[in-house]
């Protein structure tokens, strides 16, 4: 080539190379504002992926995310603390997995009936079913299910929530409105059998009145037959009258005068007796089913357990004999005297049951003690009835645990008795037991009088 | 339209007549960017009509011949720089049916600046391929140029019979090939 051609094309490559150097500088300037918009965009992503994955794993519910082959393929951390297995290990695993076997078929039409171009109702979309953890224990789960398209695949958001606590305090809300009920149930007992007494103390007064009455009376009455009879004596002896006083023979004999002289006084006397009994269980109807007082007062532990050992009666006489043994230094105690009548019929009752269930010949015993301990009365009530298997000694201050039979305890009876021992009065009860044996429960309750008159419940 | 095409040109003209010839009608062309093309350069596609007039002037060939001739060069040059475009093409129609959809969106990625022509393919039999360019640059003769130079690089120039007609009104070129094997 000639020497001119070759200068023209080197000219023109230079111009190119610069045209191509300017393109490239252009071009790498680009690149790098493109770059900076791309680092901005992943950081502004990667925030965004934090933000979403914190709310995520700090919500209550657990959700997952689960592919067209029912893998899951997301899950947050409220997923992995529900069903009790670790993240790494859930994903890529079925998803109904997760619940109950017998579930898994209702659930698979919930999910196949999802459709992502509909609304997300999500009353409607809730169901109510079974989770079942790595321990294989269940729970109770809330699901709602919904579809969503991505990348062309079909997707599924599962979101869970472990309704274990709601079900509890549902359970414990329909103890408490149960409990509430009996115990509405018992005060009005109690309102009717203090208004009964109240009614039968009138009667029962004129009777003992007159019975009184009767007895002064009777013994005026057989001074004067006495009069009488010494005045037949000394017509018989001067001779005279003598119809008159066989008259009087006759009727003496016919009335049995002599047996009337022995007998009516003491059928008075019984009549006194039973009087007194009445008014006894009548005063103890009254006290024990006088209406609660939501503030604590003094009170004599001694009486009131001779007040429910007397309310009692009818309970125990049949089975066992009822031993008591009183500290009379027991100094009164702040109570709410209801309650605690309540409590001490319960572990009466109780107690009486477990000796009727021992089925020995003979009457058992229940002996109730009253002693001071420091700064707590303490009352124990000791049976010598069947004892607690060792099983059930955990839950017998559950709610609704009985062992008794249908109809004859509602599992109320401790649970009562703990609640208003611990809760009501800041003492505490705990018992000994000894199957085949007996059973002794014992009661603390604090004596501090400032403290105990100030609670309120 | 993109460097590359010029470079290409000119070296065709270098190769098939003489780079004395190609710098007579560098000359000639008077171009505003005086020739000096880089291949990723981007330039006016009047600057290529002005050399094909200069060359046409300069060898007594028709322009649209001289154009189409160009078309089967570089198609020739497309098989040596980018032979993955080739690759799993067993037969010329499938490698036509590929330029829309997927050659063309390959450039738009390096370039996306880029200008480039509807090609659009049908395939009324198993037997026929009808391609319809569109542009508003009137390179007709170059596709067809490129198309003949498909055929030829399958070897298939005298197992197809190709058919051109022209569609175009106004400015802009329509064009429907027809292949037929």
């Amino acid at each position: 080539m000639e020497a001119e051609l070759l200068q023209k094309r080197l000219a023109r490559e230079k111009a190119a190379r610069k045209q191509a150097e300017d393109l490239l500088e252009a071009k790498s300037r680009e690149l790098y504002l493109a770059n900076q918009e791309i680092s901005a965009t992943a950081q502004e992503l990667s925030r965004q992926s934090k933000q979403l994955n914190a709310v995520l794993d700090r919500t209550m519910a657990a959700i997952m995310l689960v592919d067209d082959n029912d893998r899951i393929e997301k899950v947050n951390r409220a997923g992995s603390v529900a069903f009790g297995h670790d993240i790494d290990v859930m994903l890529g695993q079925s998803v109904f997995g997760l619940f109950e076997r017998e579930q898994r078929e209702a659930l698979a039409k919930i999910q196949q009936d999802c459709n992502p171009d509909q609304d997300f109702k999500t009353i409607e979309a809730i169901h109510e079913t079974v989770g079942l953890r790595r321990d294989r224990s269940t729970f109770p789960v809330e699901l709602a299910i919904a579809a969503l398209d991505l990348d062309d695949r079909r997707y599924t958001v599962w979101i869970c929530r472990d309704l274990t606590r709601r079900k509890e305090a549902e359970a414990e809300r329909a103890r408490l409105e149960q409990e509430l009920r009996q115990s509405q149930k018992l005060e009005s007992l109690g309102t009717l059998a203090s208004g009964i007494a109240h009614e039968i103390n009138t009667p029962v007064q004129y009777v003992s009145d007159n019975a009184h009455y009767l007895k002064g009376a009777f013994d005026d009455l057989f001074a004067v037959l006495d009069a009488y009879g010494r005045l037949a004596e000394a017509c018989v002896q001067a001779g005279g009258f003598d119809q008159q006083v066989a008259a009087v023979r006759d009727s003496e004999q016919d009335a049995d005068i002599e047996f009337l002289k022995g007998d009516i006084p003491n059928s008075v006397d019984q009549a006194l007796d039973g009087i007194q009994r009445i008014s006894k269980i009548v005063t103890a109807i009254k006290e024990f089913s006088h209406p609660g007082t939501v503030e604590k007062t003094a009170a004599d532990i001694n009486k009131a357990i001779e007040t429910t050992l007397t309310v009692a009666h009818n309970e125990w006489k049949h089975v066992c004999e009822v031993k008591t043994d009183f500290d009379p230094a027991l100094p009164e105690v702040p109570c709410l005297l209801g309650d605690f009548n309540q409590v001490l019929l319960n572990l009466i009752i109780n107690a009486t049951h477990a000796i009727a269930s021992k089925e020995e010949e003979g009457l058992g015993l229940i002996t109730v003690r009253t002693r001071r301990a420091g700064d707590a009365a303490e009352i124990t009530v000791a049976d010598n009835g069947c004892g607690i298997a060792e099983e059930y000694r955990r839950q017998i201050f559950d709610p609704f645990f009985t062992t008794k039979g249908v109809g004859k305890g509602t599992g109320q009876g401790l649970s009562i008795a703990y609640s208003i021992i611990t809760q009501k009065h800041g003492g505490s009860i705990s018992f000994t037991s000894k199957v085949g044996e007996g059973t002794t429960f014992k009661i603390l309750l604090p004596i501090d009088r400032d403290a105990g008159m100030k609670v309120a419940v | 339209m993109k460097g590359f095409v010029f470079t290409e040109f000119l070296e065709m003209v270098d190769d098939k007549f003489s780079p004395d010839l190609t710098e007579r009608i560098v000359d000639q062309a008077d171009v505003p960017s005086g020739c000096a093309y880089t291949a990723v350069g981007t330039y006016d596609h009047m600057e290529l009509v002005q050399l094909v007039v200069g060359l046409s002037k300069e060898t007594g060939t028709a322009a649209p011949d001289l154009v189409k001739a160009f078309g089967a060069h570089l198609l020739s040059r497309f098989v040596v720089l980018y032979p993955e475009f080739f690759d799993g093409h067993a037969d010329p129609f499938t490698f036509l049916e590929s330029v829309e959809n997927y050659i063309h969106i390959e450039v738009k990625k390096l370039y996306p600046d880029a200008t480039l022509p509807s090609v659009a393919c049908e395939r009324p039999s198993p037997d026929k391929l009808v391609v319809l360019y569109e542009s508003e640059r009137c390179l007709a003769d170059a596709a067809h140029g490129l198309i003949e130079g498909c055929l030829k690089h399958f070897g298939a120039e005298d197992q197809v019979t190709l058919t051109r007609e022209d569609l175009s009104s106004g400015k802009s070129s329509r064009v429907r090939f027809e292949l037929t094997r």
